[in-house]
């Protein structure tokens, strides 16, 4: 925008109602996305005009760039006068960034962009607003810089894994180099420039079940890091950290979730019960490496969860627990093309599961399983997060809230 | 738009994505040969991580809270390099928390890394029993189906919890917070608390442009549903053939929930700007500890949203937590103590009205590995 743009007065009241709550905005103690915004040449009036109206500005707009049919979004405003026109990126398994290829990232974002960049998306993926004029020239740079732009619409999504083995001592498997390794395979790499699937698609590699890629519900395809039965004690090591008061016995007992932890006093020795050990990583976590996961390394291998879909957000199912992580290909291209064959458009994968049996489901599959399934589903409610209320139940929510806000006015 | 040169052969080569693998590539050297040789860990204060190695390297990362959807301008971000470069091993990480990580080689380095983050007016924090994160989409800013703006609503709620996040105020355990703008839920439903924007009622449609997303002919209804009817969950949308040949729809008020599968495929799909609000869900979380992960649950459907200080979302928020602080055992997520005292003492000590959308049921647990494990 030029500076003779800027200093027009602004005419429209809805424009000038939203610049005032930005500006409130920019005020307080934490680092406001207004102020960076600000910085750059994003299209801030568009989004003053949102906030003042009470509706979101942008329509579906378009673009033009070659041979490019995911990892971009235009948009547009109702009257045609604002763009916004947005980059996918793909991340680095990891998300590790060293100065020097970041700083040809933001020459990039300068040169080709408006000056700011969304550090994540929901898929972990780099996300930079593009001057519209200069997107598709912008797609070669970008490859020249050892990336490429893709997972918009209905499409493989950008995967994503937890930092794993990489900065993590729980890491049971290698998480990025699964990650990795689905990027490339043949099945998805070749499709990932198509959106030719009912709806979006996504894979999680957690190495461990603390779960930090969130592979249990934001992933169609999840993969955890497991171990079969009891965690492995090394009671010499324990027996120092007792003794060192790092951590005491009757805390890990009482910690553990699945109560499945006791001491023997007899032979001093902490006794862990396989059978009934949830894998919730308490006592693990307090004393790394006297405790730490069981020899019998598994991938926990999950299918059907999502945020958004037809019946509303899910936990994904239980497949199978694997040595390798790469056994599972067969069995999710294969899925993926029987859903592809019968969903309706924007169901997710976890939906035809609903409609079809889960079991049913397995049963289709299993034989591209290298092992047989397991595990035991468990049921899951239906969440409904909006409402359909009248005026009087809006009133009695606004009644009750309003007393809160009362309680806190003052700083509380 | 872009002018595309139709004289020069079309770049075919773009179909075969540039993927960036592997991610041993770009990898700063103290990270790569210590992968799978970290043995423990220890905590310098509430954003200063210290991963040791069994090879004798250190690795301390500073952990700097990100701003509302994490929209940097490249400048702050040139800063946060050059504290890289300055006091750190040349290396960053993004984290899916929106968190940037200054990766430093010793304690000195990553304490001077720490102050010069706080003199470019971002807060050092998030580690351990503090405010992780508040998560956001991107709602106004470049979304079309977002009913609220949830960076301006994470900006508010930031504004109120720094404390959380820097620890000068401790909490029982994690907490995470998510904000979404519509009721999609892109944050996911996995954080102790959601804020989910929603319409507050059914919607309507723009009379005029709603032919867009429908077929031309009425004649084509009897072979084929409209989308915008066939992805209503709960068939409140019904299409029919007007007198003139056209098609035309009606919502089912009685049958609506509001989820605004419609608005995902058709842009003339709109609201009551001033029955909108937020409904309030807690007990989300991802990890298997505790009572494992689980899926939030609505504690209150619905209360108002008022830009740009969203006064009583912020306070409900606040009420939840000091709830939670006042009353949860040491290392208990929003989860685990909801579900160790029940929704419904939950309910009862927050004086919620209860109605057809939000009743006190229990966090239903067991997902996840706990799958596998044999019961």
């Amino acid at each position: 925008m030029a500076d003779e743009d800027r200093e027009k007065p602004v005419e429209d009241p809805s424009v000038r109602k939203g610049l005032e709550m930005l500006a409130e905005l920019e005020k307080g103690p934490w680092p406001s996305h207004v102020s960076e915004l600000k910085k750059g040449t994003y299209p801030i009036e568009a989004y003053a005009k949102g906030l003042g109206q009470g509706l979101p500005p942008w329509f579906s707009g378009s673009a033009r760039i070659s041979c490019e049919f995911t990892g971009f979004i235009a948009r547009r405003t109702k009257d045609g006068k604002q763009t916004e026109l947005h980059f996918r990126v793909y991340h680095p398994s990891g998300q590790f960034y060293r100065t020097e290829e970041l700083r040809r990232l933001l020459d990039f974002a300068d040169k080709f962009g408006l000056g700011s960049v969304e550090t994540v998306g929901q898929t972990g993926d780099l996300i930079v607003p593009i001057r519209p004029e200069l997107a598709d020239p912008a797609v070669d740079e970008l490859r020249a810089l050892g990336t490429d732009i893709g997972g918009t619409g209905d499409s493989i999504r950008d995967s994503a894994a937890c930092v794993g083995p990489a900065m993590c001592e729980y890491a049971l498997f290698d998480s990025l180099a699964a990650r990795d390794f689905f990027f490339r395979y043949p099945a998805f790499y070749d499709k990932l420039s198509t959106q030719l699937f009912p709806f979006k698609i996504k894979l999680k590699f957690s190495a461990c079940p603390m779960d930090c890629a969130r592979a249990v519900h934001r992933a169609d395809f999840g993969f955890v890091g497991y171990w079969e039965g009891a965690p492995e004690v090394d009671q010499a090591v324990l027996r120092t950290k007792l003794e060192a008061n790092e951590v005491s016995w009757k805390g890990l007992a009482a910690g553990c979730p699945a109560k499945a932890i006791r001491w023997d006093p007899a032979k001093r020795e902490l006794v862990i019960d396989g059978a009934k050990c949830q894998k919730s990583m308490n006592c693990i976590r307090k004393a790394f490496p006297a405790i730490r996961a069981g020899p019998q390394r598994k991938i926990a291998f999950m299918v059907g969860g999502h945020s958004k879909g037809r019946w509303g957000p899910k936990m994904a199912k239980p497949v199978a627990l694997l040595d390798d992580y790469r056994s599972a290909g067969e069995f999710m291209s294969r899925m993926i093309d029987y859903w592809s064959d019968r969903s309706p458009h924007k169901d997710r994968l976890g939906d035809l599961i609903v409609k079809e049996g889960f079991p049913q489901m397995l049963d289709r599959f299993k034989d591209s399983l290298p092992s047989s399934p397991a595990g035991k589903a468990a049921g899951a409610p239906r969440i409904v997060t909006s409402s359909v209320l009248s005026e009087a139940e809006r009133a009695a929510f606004a009644e009750w809230a309003d007393a809160i806000a009362r309680e806190y006015e003052g700083g509380g | 738009m872009a002018e595309v040169d139709a004289r020069k052969p079309a770049p075919t080569y773009r179909l075969k994505k540039n993927v960036p693998v592997p991610y041993t590539r770009n990898l700063p050297e103290i990270v790569r040969r210590n992968i799978g040789h970290w043995v423990d860990r220890k905590y310098h204060g509430r954003g200063i991580v210290e991963h040791v190695s069994d090879t004798g390297d250190h690795l301390f990362t500073v952990k700097a809270g990100g701003t509302p959807n994490v929209r940097f301008s490249t400048e702050t971000l040139r800063k946060f390099a050059q504290i890289a470069d300055d006091h750190g091993v040349g290396a960053l990480r993004f984290t899916r928390a929106g968190s940037i990580e200054i990766l430093a080689e010793s304690l000195d380095q990553a304490l001077a890394a720490k102050t010069a983050i706080e003199e470019i007016g971002f807060f050092v924090g998030g580690w351990g029993p503090t405010l992780w994160s508040v998560g956001s989409c991107t709602s106004y800013l470049t979304c079309t189906t977002a009913v609220v703006d949830a960076p301006s609503i994470t900006q508010a709620l930031y504004d109120q919890l720094v404390p959380y996040f820097t620890g000068d105020i401790p909490l029982p355990s994690k907490l995470r917070v998510n904000v979404t703008g519509c009721p999609t839920a892109c944050g996911g439903l996995v954080a102790d608390i959601v804020l989910v924007g929603h319409y507050g009622a059914a919607p309507s449609f723009d009379p005029d442009r709603i032919r867009l997303c429908l077929p031309s002919s009425a004649k084509t209804l009897s072979t084929a549903t409209p989308e915008v009817e066939m992805v209503c969950p709960v068939n409140a949308i019904e299409s029919f053939a007007r007198p003139d040949g056209s098609v035309g729809i009606r919502i089912i008020e009685k049958k609506c929930i509001g989820c605004g599968r419609c608005k995902d495929v058709c842009d003339h799909i709109t609201w009551d700007a001033d029955k909108v609000g937020v409904s309030v869900l807690i007990g989300g979380k991802s990890s298997n500890t505790g009572v494992g992960p689980t899926l939030a649950q609505v504690l209150v459907p619905w209360i108002p949203v008022r830009p740009p200080r969203y006064r009583e979302t912020v306070a409900v928020v606040r009420k939840i937590l000091d709830l939670w602080r006042a009353n949860a055992k040491p290392g208990e997520r929003v989860a685990d103590y909801v579900d160790r005292v029940g929704m419904k003492s939950v309910f009862e000590q927050l004086k919620v009205p209860v109605g057809r959308w939000n009743r006190p049921n229990q966090l239903r647990t067991g997902f996840g590995v706990r799958q596998f494990v044999s019961r």
